[in-house]
């Protein structure tokens, strides 16, 4: 230790100029928190799939109807 | 030999045991044996208390708490003239977020939504209702969570429930409300509280609602606060809501309810007035202290004119009375992650995850605030979890989206443009993964690249600050 002590000493500059260069970076978005969905939000969003569901359903059945021939 | 119950009270029993289609069932058949059919007998008790439980029933399939839905329509927004002050002073209007004066994050720290305020930790059907500028913001903003296309007007949504639910029904609906002679009903009060929760949730339909409370508030001599504050209801969904406040304030003068005041609160925010919503709650809140709805509704309102620190303060308030409140304790995590605190967010996340809940969305809270408190070990398979929780397109992709700043915190730029290229393939409007993209694409000097991402995100994003920086950034690099 007392050998490295010797070999690196500290450098403190009393006098000159400091400059530092000013760059621009790029900015990231930031990370998200996701919000947590309310009960009420959830149960309208479940009913809405299922309502969807359910006509989707019946148009599906409605298709697979044989068409009416005479 | 197994003897036969009661099929009325089995009925009752299916009810009070939340099977309400089983119930409907068992209704349909006891009033088939009796027929019933549009004229309520009081020569038949049963079949008319079938017929009541039958409504309730179905009523309580579809029902959602009034008290919880502020949607606005494109039609409401836009053409909204029920504003008192068109230019509001700043403080005084939900309209104009207004510049943070409490000190709380800045957009470089905490991202906002479109309407400029910074994204919440809890997500109601009125949050980011913002009231977007023109038309086209107003287009293209998701109404809902994540998934809904903006409704073109409120009721819509509830007349497209009603009518899938008349499409299952094979023999038409149940009560058929053109045939309804609704003098009739008004003067029986029992029964025209249970048609009238009928035809306001289930068949939606709140003119005849309108009509049937008309009737029974005048039968009752105004003396009936349940049935002004229905007429206020049915008023407030037709959007006129000076009437609908004043049924309510007649309703507070007979009888104070923690529901009016939250349904007079919630007219004074259509309204544009948030200062006296307020007032209003702390006027509830002397006649019912330490009522959590109540201090929640403060709390959203501060929340909403960016008065962070206020609403921090009445969230916490609202656990000290319940200590199980999620929206408070989202809220209070949220807040604390954004505010450099990380690992106080994370114990305000795992409390939610200790009460049980158990999305996509809190696993994915999780695994952020693991990463950002330095707990590597849970992050990723916390990340993990909430993929394999994922119900939809948008929600995986706001995973992958966060994967990726974990993968560039660990410095694998590989990784990143991995997990951003699949938040896009997985959300093709996902602004901020284009944005990082472009980033990501810079540091590798593909100048052209970057710029056609960057200008796909501030064209998806026009609220965010972040593409136009690097833009210009960009551009000044080499023009």
């Amino acid at each position: 230790m007392a050998e490295l002590k010797s070999m690196f000493r500290e450098v403190l500059p009393k006098q000159g100029q400091l400059s530092v260069e000013d760059i621009n970076t790029m900015v990231l978005c930031k990370p998200k928190l996701l919000p947590l969905k309310s009960l009420t939000l959830e149960k309208l969003d479940k009913m809405q799939q299922a309502a969807q569901d359910t006509i989707h359903q019946q148009e599906m059945a409605e298709k697979e109807k044989p068409p009416i021939t005479h | 030999m197994v003897r036969e119950m009661e099929p009325l009270l089995l009925a009752w029993s299916y009810f009070r045991r939340r099977k309400f289609q089983l119930c409907v069932d068992l209704c349909t058949q006891v009033l088939e044996k009796s027929p019933y059919d549009q004229e309520p007998d009081p020569e038949l008790p049963l079949s008319q208390a079938a017929w009541i439980l039958k409504a309730r029933a179905l009523t309580e399939m579809v029902y959602v708490d009034e008290i919880d839905i502020y949607q606005e329509g494109i039609a409401e927004m836009m053409l909204d003239e029920n504003a008192i002050a068109q230019v509001p002073r700043p403080g005084t209007s939900l309209k104009l977020p207004g510049t943070n004066q409490t000190g709380g994050p800045s957009p470089a720290v905490r991202p906002i939504t479109q309407a400029g305020r910074p994204v919440t930790g809890f997500l109601r059907p009125s949050t980011q209702s913002g009231r977007p500028g023109t038309m086209e913001q107003a287009i293209r903003t998701p109404r809902t969570a994540y998934t809904a296309r903006p409704i073109t007007s409120s009721s819509g949504r509830f007349v497209r429930l009603g009518t899938a639910s008349m499409l299952t029904n094979p023999d038409g609906p149940f009560i058929n409300l053109s045939r309804l002679n609704l003098t009739k009903y008004a003067q029986k009060p029992k029964l025209a509280k249970a048609l009238f929760e009928y035809i306001f949730h289930h068949e939606n339909d709140v003119k005849t609602a309108l009509d049937l409370a008309a009737l029974s508030t005048e039968h009752s001599q105004y003396k009936d606060w349940w049935w002004k504050v229905q007429v206020g209801k049915c008023y407030y969904r037709l959007g006129m809501y000076r009437e609908a406040e004043k049924q309510f304030k007649s309703a507070l003068k007979q009888q104070e309810m923690v529901d009016t005041f939250l349904y007079l609160a919630k007219v004074y925010i259509s309204l544009d007035q948030p200062v006296t919503a307020l007032t209003l709650y702390k006027q509830g809140l002397d006649t019912f202290p330490g009522e959590v709805t109540l201090l929640c509704g403060i709390a959203r309102i501060y929340e909403e004119m960016n008065n962070i620190a206020s609403a921090a303060e009445y969230y916490k308030d609202v656990l000290k009375q319940d200590n199980t409140h999620v929206e408070a304790i989202a809220c209070i995590g949220s807040n604390h992650f954004y505010s450099d605190q990380p690992e106080i967010a994370l114990r305000f996340y795992r409390r939610l995850l200790q009460m049980g809940v158990y999305n996509c969305q809190l696993f994915n809270n999780l695994g952020l605030c693991c990463f950002y408190a330095q707990q590597y070990d849970m992050t990723l398979t916390s990340f993990e979890r909430a993929l394999s929780l994922a119900k939809n397109e948008e929600e995986t992709a706001d995973v992958w989206y966060n994967l990726g700043h974990i993968a560039v915190g660990i410095g694998d730029t590989n990784l990143a443009h991995q997990c951003f290229r699949l938040a896009l393939v997985n959300n093709n409007h996902h602004a901020e993964a284009y944005n990082n993209l472009a980033v990501l694409e810079m540091r590798k000097g593909h100048v052209e690249q970057a710029r056609a991402l960057l200008q796909t995100a501030s064209s998806l994003a026009p609220h965010m600050y972040e593409p136009h920086f690097n833009f210009a950034a960009v551009s000044d690099k080499h023009s």
